[in-house]
């Protein structure tokens, strides 16, 4: 049984993982971006003991100028730290600060590598209503942030890497458990399958024709489509089954032969619902491949086109260099389905039945083989399926 | 004419300077304390140059005890002065002059 992850597992997976990741990378880069802006307040308010100290300096310092303002007009000045002072209507009186841009409304802050300090006097010393005191940040803190930081990160992702784990297994589980059902189910009716349909197949071929009158031969004309219509089904559904158990037996095939019998093995269930079968040879091909798995290929293709087919609509099958066209005046396909429509179960059209699997079929033949299958489709005007190598 | 009017606001100009020197600076003269030291007692008090010339125009116009920014012992020793006899415009203009001539804000270094 093929337990492996289909596409639309795969999908759902794939989106489960990118919201995961994207969710735990928001709620990493909040934390870490939370961390640091304590680690930053913290450090600030290391430095606010020393930057107090500074400013108590510089207002003395402002002090002895106001008192002599007669004999100096220096601005006192230091090594240890630059300094502003402004006054009561914030307009500048003078200033030796590296960063001009004062925030006053802020008592400590850092801009890129300059942590600034305000301080307000009590007596105005040259009419210093904010006194701002200015230090460079050499920042060494924040290598010892950023480690840390790396160490937690990294250790939250890998704890949130093990949760994703489970949750998508949990996530998944019920999509598998049903997708492994649905398929040991059609694995148990295809068993089921196998002796009815070969039974009533055999019988038919044993009727003589030419004993029956008219309406039982329309009777048993019908009895054939039915019939070819559920071994058609039955192939399929082994084919899925037992396709990797398989063994191919590779033959060069002449396409145009192959075509014709196809053609004229649909040809019953085409006049069902009047669909012309149409076949134009432009060059005659060869093409080496396992000859059962052409004919499901060729089958899937043909079947589709006449079932969802209008009542007396076209198929054409061009058989050209290293090309097979299979054209139908069909309903189309939706623009937004035709990426899904090599998905195994999907089905877009529910008033034909099936399960869903021909072009899977379709899809995983040409794989093996290396043949490029096209699908162009308009709705209400029809499709387009083609095959090239 | 250019010229004459040229000499008019000159002239002008010149009488406003004289009604800071004539009403303020020529009585402050007699006080053993400088006239500039007046204003940084002012700015230590009212830091900007508004808040400086609103205090400034509310005591000389209404001189009081409480509006005063002298120590007691000044006030004991000089008292308080009497209410200016300028008009609105020309007390505002004789401020204006006051915090120009002896204004810290441009001049420390």
């Amino acid at each position: 049984m093929d337990t492996n992850l289909s596409h639309s597992e795969k999908r759902t997976l794939k989106n489960f993982v990118a919201l995961y990741a994207l969710l735990s990378f928001s709620i990493l880069l909040l934390i870490s971006i939370l961390y640091l802006d304590v680690e930053r307040d913290l450090m600030l308010r290391k430095k606010q003991v020393l930057l107090e100290e500074y400013a108590k300096e510089l207002i003395q310092k402002l002090k002895y100028v106001h008192i002599n303002l007669d004999k100096t007009r220096k601005y006192p000045r230091s090594e240890n730290y630059k300094s502003a002072i402004f006054d009561s209507s914030k307009n500048l009186i003078f200033s030796t600060l590296k960063n001009k841009k004062v925030n006053l409304d802020d008592k400590l802050y850092k801009t890129e590598n300059i942590i600034h300090f305000i301080k307000q006097p009590s007596s105005y010393y040259l009419g210093s209503y904010y006194v701002v005191v200015e230090i460079v940040d050499d920042e060494l803190w924040l290598n010892g942030v950023y480690k840390k930081l790396f160490i937690y990160a990294g250790s939250l992702f890998f704890i949130f890497l093990i949760v994703g784990y489970f949750l998508s297994r949990l996530f998944l589980r019920p999509m598998r458990e049903a997708i492994e059902m649905l398929e040991r189910f059609i694995q148990d009716t295809t068993h089921e399958l196998n002796t009815p349909i070969s039974t009533i197949n055999m019988n038919i071929e044993m009727l003589d024709s030419k004993r029956l009158d008219e309406r039982s031969k329309i009777k048993i004309e019908r009895i054939k489509i039915a019939s070819q219509t559920l071994s058609h089904l039955y192939d399929d559904l082994s084919f899925l089954l037992l396709n990797h158990k398989v063994i191919s037996n590779d033959e060069e095939l002449n396409l145009k032969e192959l075509i014709e019998e196809r053609l004229n093995y649909f040809e019953q269930i085409a006049n069902v619902k009047k669909v012309s079968l149409n076949f134009v040879c432009n060059k005659e091909q060869t093409i080496l491949i396992d000859r059962k798995k052409m004919i499901k290929l060729l089958d899937n293709l043909i079947s589709n086109a006449i079932k969802y087919n209008k009542i007396s609509g076209d198929v054409i099958v061009i058989l050209d260099e290293h090309t097979v066209v299979i054209k139908d005046s069909g309903q189309g396909i939706k623009r937004r389905d035709l990426k899904a429509v090599f998905d195994r179960f999907e089905r877009f059209n529910y008033a034909q039945g099936g399960f869903g699997i021909g072009l899977h079929i379709v899809n995983v033949i040409a794989k093996e083989y290396g043949l490029n299958v096209d699908i162009e489709s308009k709705e209400n005007i029809g499709t387009e399926v083609s095959i090239t190598w | 004419m250019v010229k004459n009017i040229f000499f008019i606001l000159l002239l002008v100009s010149a009488l406003e300077a004289n009604r800071f020197e004539a009403n303020c600076a020529s009585c402050h003269k007699l006080f053993p304390v400088e006239i500039d030291k007046f204003l940084y007692r002012y700015i230590l008090k009212y830091s900007s140059e508004e808040s400086v010339k609103v205090a400034l125009a509310e005591y000389l116009s209404n001189p009081t005890r409480e509006k005063s920014v002298m120590p007691e012992p000044f006030i004991l020793r000089f008292g308080i002065k009497k209410p200016s006899d300028l008009n609105g415009t020309e007390l505002q203009n004789a401020i204006d002059d006051y915090w120009l001539m002896y204004k810290i804000e441009g001049t420390l270094y």
